[in-house]
């Protein structure tokens, strides 16, 4: 032990350091690997099985959105890596250390909101494009149409369901802002995005477009009439833009009130 | 140095913290004392900015913890021996958080061995028992070097060995100039281990003093004599105005005169002494005569064990 006590450094904590702690504390958590891992394996192998089943009925055949399937499990999954880095602190009494090491929650908060939505962005962009390919060779075995990143609207659906797809995994880190445990945290996500659609159907049809799971795959992943009219009663699907505008609003949502709740809770 | 000043805390109607006003010098082992519930953990938490007083304050070097510039490298607080993630390894642990007060990532093996994991540094500290996990807890508040240092029933759930190293840990601390605050239920252990006291009871300040002033404020002090003379002594402190109390076998336990005057009698009367010995009051009687009713939770009836049928 050293005898004196060292003199301080100039200035003080700062953004930076905070991030670099959060990167390491997600580099050296086994359940990263692990929840991406499951999610590269569940959303890759959805995507093989759908399109390995495509057949091209001739009309309205999008072999993008074919390819991308796998992206909307793989939102789910990417929901619960959101929610548990948040999650995982308070389970764990983590956050309790991390606010006695950096006091200043609205440091803390940004760079956990900074390192997550790094992660997640580049994640899924990069899982977005290993499913597109990965789509388009099984589908090009079937015979099927196949797309290319120069095909009209194939490079935007890519590019969007990525960022849509980590939208969905800051929507879920919300959420574990909010509920603090892991099962609630999941249970609202998944009710949230997964269940609530269903019940949403038979109440009222004009409304499930401006439903997460729906602006995915009929707005974001879709290159066949995006935004115009189709669906049954002349109600067409969002825009892409618009829609992914939307799902950016409700993650902000859950930030806002998780971020609300961050500062102003007894750790 | 930590202050502090009309310290409060409620939670809806209960308050957990009154007006608590006190200091921590440094160089000293100070005790915080005080029954279970009595809200020891809770100051502490406020002192570390995890809770935040309804009033009061609580400063560390006069400055409240939110502001302090390097917050590692000022004070080391074990609130909670569990608080981290049982996934990650020792190594990892204090990996990240040196990283938070841009700590080189190396300290973590040092202080590693400081604590004596250095052969589990690799292991996930879930795995630990509770002693091992005091040890990373208190490794932890090492990482920074810092003048201040809380500990929150550090020796909670460790064997006698854990227990000792401990002690001697908090004392060296404190040798070294640093600032050492540690709760405690135990009062035997903080007799042991504090130089200074500060006893709450209910959220209240009961006594801020050492802890030798502490034993003598109760004011209860007796003799122990044992002499084959008994009742010719007792006769002779009765009429000297010393009251006589237990009595147990050739023993009496006197109350009112002091050892010497006891001996000065025996020699006047020619009375027989084979044993004299002044009896103070343990830091344990101190502390319940100091926090009777402050004790929140309480048996309502006083249960006679095992049908002895004594009543206290």
């Amino acid at each position: 032990m050293s005898q004196v006590v060292q003199a301080l450094p100039q200035g003080h904590y700062r953004l930076r350091h905070v991030v670099k702690a959060e990167v390491v504390k997600i580099l050296t958590l086994p359940s990263t690997a692990i929840t991406l891992g499951v999610t590269v394996a569940a959303g890759l192998l959805v995507t093989v099985l759908v399109t390995h089943a495509a057949v091209a009925n001739g009309f309205g055949f999008d072999s993008t959105q074919e390819a991308l399937t796998g992206m909307i499990v793989a939102g789910l999954t990417l929901g619960v890596f959101g929610t548990l880095l948040i999650t995982a602190e308070y389970s764990s009494g983590t956050v309790r250390a991390t606010l006695a090491a950096t006091p200043r929650r609205p440091t803390v908060l940004a760079a956990k909101m900074l390192v997550t939505a790094v992660t997640t962005v580049v994640f899924s962009e990069i899982l977005s494009f290993v499913s597109f390919f990965l789509g388009q060779a099984v589908l090009s075995g079937r015979g099927t149409p196949t797309a290319t990143l120069g095909s009209p609207g194939a490079l935007r659906a890519v590019l969007m369901t990525g960022v849509f797809i980590a939208l969905l995994a800051l929507l879920s880190f919300g959420f574990g802002l909010i509920c603090r445990s892991t099962a609630a945290a999941i249970a609202s996500f998944a009710g949230v995005v997964f269940v609530l659609p269903l019940v949403m159907h038979t109440i009222s049809e004009e409304a499930v477009r401006y439903l997460p799971t729906n602006i995915l795959t009929n707005s974001v992943m879709s290159t066949v009439n995006p935004g115009g009219p189709g669906g049954p009663g002349g109600i067409g699907p969002l825009s892409p833009g618009i829609g992914l505008l939307l799902m950016a609003v409700y993650a902000a949502i859950t930030l806002g009130v998780g971020a609300v709740l961050f500062m102003k809770r007894d750790a | 140095m930590i202050t502090a000043h009309q310290l409060t805390k409620r939670y809806g109607a209960t308050t957990a913290v009154d007006h608590l006003t006190f200091e921590v010098p440094p160089g000293q082992v100070t005790g915080f004392l005080g029954p279970n519930g009595s809200g020891k953990s809770t100051t502490m938490r406020m002192i570390m900015g995890l809770d935040v007083p309804d009033s009061g304050s609580a400063l560390i070097r006069g400055k409240p913890f939110a502001e302090l510039a390097w917050p590692l490298r000022e004070v080391g607080g074990l609130l909670d021996a569990k608080a981290f993630h049982p996934a990650r390894t020792a190594r990892n642990h204090l990996r990240w958080l040196a990283a938070t007060n841009d700590i080189p990532l190396r300290r973590a093996d040092e202080v590693l061995d400081l604590v004596g994991l250095s052969s589990v540094a690799g292991r996930r500290a879930g795995k630990f028992s509770l002693g091992m996990s005091q040890r990373l807890g208190m490794a932890a508040t090492l990482l920074g070097d810092p003048g201040v240092l809380l500990f929150d029933e550090p020796v909670n759930g460790l064997d006698p060995e854990g227990i000792r190293w401990v002690r001697h840990f908090l004392r060296a601390l404190a040798a070294e100039g640093r600032t050492v605050f540690v709760s405690s239920h135990l009062i035997s252990e903080m007799s042991l281990t504090a130089d200074r006291l500060v006893v709450i009871g209910r959220g209240r300040l009961i006594a801020e003093t050492s802890v030798a002033d502490f034993v003598g404020r109760s004011g209860r002090s007796a003799v122990r004599l044992v002499t084959p003379d008994l009742s010719a002594f007792a006769a002779a402190l009765d009429s000297a105005g010393a009251r006589v109390g237990d009595r147990d076998g050739d023993a009496l336990t006197v109350e009112g005169l002091t050892a010497a005057q006891i001996g000065d009698l025996a020699f006047r009367q020619g009375l027989r002494v084979h044993e004299l010995t002044p009896l103070t009051a343990s830091l344990e009687d101190a502390f319940m005569e100091l926090t009777q009713g402050e004790v929140e939770y309480r048996p309502s009836t006083t249960m006679s064990a095992a049908g002895s049928g004594r009543e206290e």
